[in-house]
């Protein structure tokens, strides 16, 4: 036993490795990325980011049935895309232990949505999560999901929150306990050929409903598992009202408890499905009790339902009509939740507080994407088109000063949005912003149901050759994966063309070129793709790599009069007025030279 | 023993390594810690929240909760601003009074508050700390960049569980060896700034 610091993401990833994690497949998604990263680290692992999350739980799945252990890695928006697998692999089982991490985000703080996937993996898919306090647990809980899955036959889910993947402390680990196993596949096609076969040894029944059956009846025994894992106890304490507390809500709880002042009577709970029996036990001996989850009331239902079932009167106290329903927990959210409930008293409206100006994200200095952004707000604005956005660094277009994108929704949605609107009869030109790496993640099908549907928009890939948001992964369009760099990059323009769509290509440094170019595609019929090609400033300026060439930019103040348009509508962060007149930040500006463009007047130069 | 510490800052002002450099000094001094950082997209421009627990018993939260925190480190008036409620009543702050503008403030959507309304607003909690002008201090030595390691020799002017030496030597570990000088310089600027007044 070792001990060491390290990140929650890092611990998962020990966690894997130790338990002898063979394959890892995964896509970029805050908070979850890094388990990528470090997997690739260590010998003998392979690791890749794959186009999408179904995809990369495609791969982890093929590599289980050849009997290695592997590992799938997404952010809860990705566990969407990856749900029509969840779908299947869940009634087919696996071979060697297969892991599923889904990482959550509660409160939304760097996702389009806030979401519980504890709801999508357990309550739909019927497959086991683990929900882990604090990282030394995501570490020791990574490690038993790969020997409990392979045990079981079952997938395991671990659902870390951000907190979990994002903090860091000392890890107590061991050494890798697996042993090398011989890659095989074995065909079993009653399992792993899902499909509506009748099956003769059930009696003619149809193989879904089959391993239906199969699923239900592994419930039993996954609840036996966790009647007795390790995750799951109770703690003695004072009071009338007992505490329910799940994966980080625990942590908050004890954290809540030492301000409090005394001790509390808790049952921890980080499993699913529940130890119905331990649940039973503790509730038993209370008229209160209050469960803290993140972020559904999904424990919390169970226990209702369970109480139910065994004729259990009590209050069942949690984010189903007593703490508020949305947003992250915290120790004083749930100080405030033991002193109510104590109290017997309703859990306290919020107080809003006073706004204290927001520090909105927005382009870097020198970003590619701006230039792109302007030039095509210029253009609608004559021909008054709409945009519907897509994922990715671009989407601060939709902020101030821009307020460029009409729409922002999932990975991809650009595409078929963009053409729905054109398919509901709107008359302007529509078009689809997306980046490269989402637009290999889903652009790609919503392409080709354009195209094969004779729609009428213009889609312009933002190519910048990274997966910029997420700290600069590689994708197809890059020559590059996770491991090497084999210099084959699947060029989107060329795909497009091969698909029939009209090709353009522009630099979006090249304002007035590429405002040309976004205006005379939307004068074309059908699905125009306009290639903006120019390499991410913020990864590849440091390797001194840019797609411009770099000028001492100044403002000339006998020319400009304050106008101040430059900064209202462009919003450089290496802009702003100063006395009357426009003042370039030297130390930050990256003399991309855009903003030229920007001043009518020409006194910027 | 045990020391919440909490800095905000803005993306680029060093916040990240500052905490990491108290978390590596905690760890080699036996304690126990657990640390995170709350940041929207840093890198653009956001604001960054580094929190840092650190002592001799189980830590729980990796988050430092309201009213808890032990020290507030500002290295932005207004960041300092956003979360004070984190400071304990017995707590101590230190605030580098230089503003980094919002975009938002920049494009007249939103107001960024004077200097004034700022000092006063935390002055009004009614915490004992310090405001000082960390950015110049640095720009003074040649370089804005070392407002971090200024702010980090202030704090070790106000706070005994780490050794003043272990830190500047930890710090300097980190970094390219052609920095050391003028890192040390700035480190004892720091110490000196709140020593003054102490």
């Amino acid at each position: 036993m070792e001990k060491q610091f390290m990140l929650g993401n890092e611990a998962i990833a020990r966690g894997a490795f130790e338990a002898g994690v063979k394959v890892v497949a995964g896509y970029p998604g805050t908070p979850a990325t890094e388990i990528v990263d470090h997997c690739a680290a260590y010998p003998g692992v392979y690791a890749e980011w794959s186009t999408n999350e179904k995809h990369a739980f495609e791969v982890a799945g093929g590599a289980s049935l050849t009997n290695q252990r592997s590992l799938a890695v997404m952010k809860h928006n990705g566990t969407n895309a990856a749900a029509d697998f969840l779908m299947h692999i869940n009634f087919t089982g696996v071979k060697a232990g297969m892991v599923l991490i889904s990482a959550d985000d509660p409160g939304g703080l760097s996702s389009q949505c806030e979401e519980d996937t504890r709801v999508l993996i357990h309550n739909y898919a019927h497959v086991p999560v683990f929900d882990p306090a604090n990282i030394q647990e995501a570490y020791e809980m990574t490690k038993a999901a790969f020997e409990l899955s392979e045990q079981t036959e079952v997938l395991f889910a671990l659902r870390p929150v951000m907190r979990i993947n994002h903090a860091g402390g000392m890890i107590t680990y061991g050494d890798k306990t697996s042993v090398e196993r011989k890659a095989e596949f074995i065909p079993d096609r009653s399992r792993f050929v899902m499909s509506a076969v009748v099956e003769k040894e059930y009696g003619g029944e149809l193989r879904p409903k089959m391993r239906h059956r199969w699923l239900n009846n592994k419930q039993n025994e996954l609840k036996a598992i966790m009647e007795t894992s390790p995750f799951n106890w109770a703690e003695e304490g004072e009071g009338e009202v007992g505490f329910i507390a799940c994966g980080i809500g625990y942590a908050f709880l004890k954290e809540a408890e030492q301000i409090y002042g005394k001790k509390l009577p808790v049952l921890k709970i980080s499993t699913l499905p529940l130890p119905e029996q331990k649940v039973l036990q503790f509730v038993k001996q209370y008229k209160r009790i209050v469960v803290l989850e993140e972020i559904e009331p999904v424990v919390e239902r169970l226990i209702k339902q369970l109480c139910f079932e065994n004729k259990i009167m009590l209050d069942v106290l949690g984010r189903e009509g007593y703490l508020p329903a949305e947003g992250e927990l915290s120790a004083n959210l749930v100080l405030t939740a033991v002193e109510s409930a104590v109290a017997g008293q309703a859990f306290p409206n919020a107080v809003p507080g006073n706004y204290i100006p927001a520090r909105t994200r927005t382009q870097c200095s020198g970003c590619s994407h701006r230039g792109l952004l302007a030039a095509l707000q210029a253009v609608i604005r004559k021909n008054g088109g709409i945009v519907t956005g897509d994922i990715g660094c671009h989407d601060a277009g939709t902020f101030e000063p821009m307020k460029l994108q009409a729409t922002i929704y999932c990975m991809g949605s650009s595409i078929p949005m963009a053409y729905g609107i054109k398919a509901a009869g709107f008359d302007k030109p529509a078009y689809a912003l997306i980046g490269d790496s989402t637009f290999f993640h889903n652009g790609l099908t919503g392409l080709a149901s354009a195209i094969a549907n004779g729609a009428n928009i213009t889609v312009i890939v933002a190519y910048n050759s990274t997966t910029a948001m997420t700290g600069f992964q590689p994708h197809p369009g890059t020559g590059r994966s996770l491991t090497i760099e084999h210099g084959n990059p699947i060029d989107p323009g060329v795909v497009a063309e091969a698909m029939g769509a009209k090709v353009y290509r522009c630099n979006p440094y090249q304002v007035e070129e590429t405002a040309k170019v976004l205006a005379e595609a939307a004068e074309q019929e059908g699905v125009k793709v306009v290639i903006a090609e120019a390499l991410c400033y913020l990864k590849f300026g440091r390797e001194g790599r840019v797609s411009y060439i770099s000028r001492d930019v100044s403002i000339n103040t006998e020319v400009c009069n304050g106008c101040s348009l430059c900064v209202r509508t462009f919003g450089c962060p290496s802009m702003t007025i100063s006395e009357g007149k426009a003042v370039i930040d030297k130390s930050s500006c990256n003399g991309c030279g855009v903003c030229i463009w920007v001043c009518k007047r020409g006194a910027i130069q | 023993m045990k020391l919440d510490l909490v800095i905000a800052g803005v993306g680029g002002q060093g916040n990240i390594l500052a905490s990491q450099t108290l978390a590596k000094c905690a760890m080699d001094d036996g304690y126990n810690v657990v640390n995170t950082e709350t940041k929207g997209a840093a890198q653009r421009g956001g604001s960054v929240l580094s929190h840092l627990r650190v002592g001799s018993q189980e830590i729980y939260s990796p988050l430092v909760p309201k009213g808890q925190a032990d020290v507030l480190l500002g290295f932005e008036p207004l960041e300092a601003m956003r979360y004070m409620s984190l400071l304990s009543k017995q707590g101590k702050y230190i605030i580098n009074t230089a503003p980094v503008p919002t975009i938002l403030a920049k494009l007249k959507v939103d107001q960024y508050p004077s200097q004034d309304e700022m000092v006063t607003a935390i002055r009004h909690q009614g915490v004992e700390g310090y405001f000082i002008d960390a950015t110049q201090a640095a720009r003074e030595l040649g370089d804005v960049l070392l407002t971090n390691v200024v702010m980090l020799g202030a704090f070790t002017a106000i706070n005994d569980l780490l050794k003043p030496e272990m830190v500047l030597n930890k710090l300097l570990s980190q970094i390219k060896e052609k920095y050391h000088a003028a890192d040390v310089k700035a480190f004892n600027t720091g110490r000196e700034i709140i020593s003054s007044v102490l």
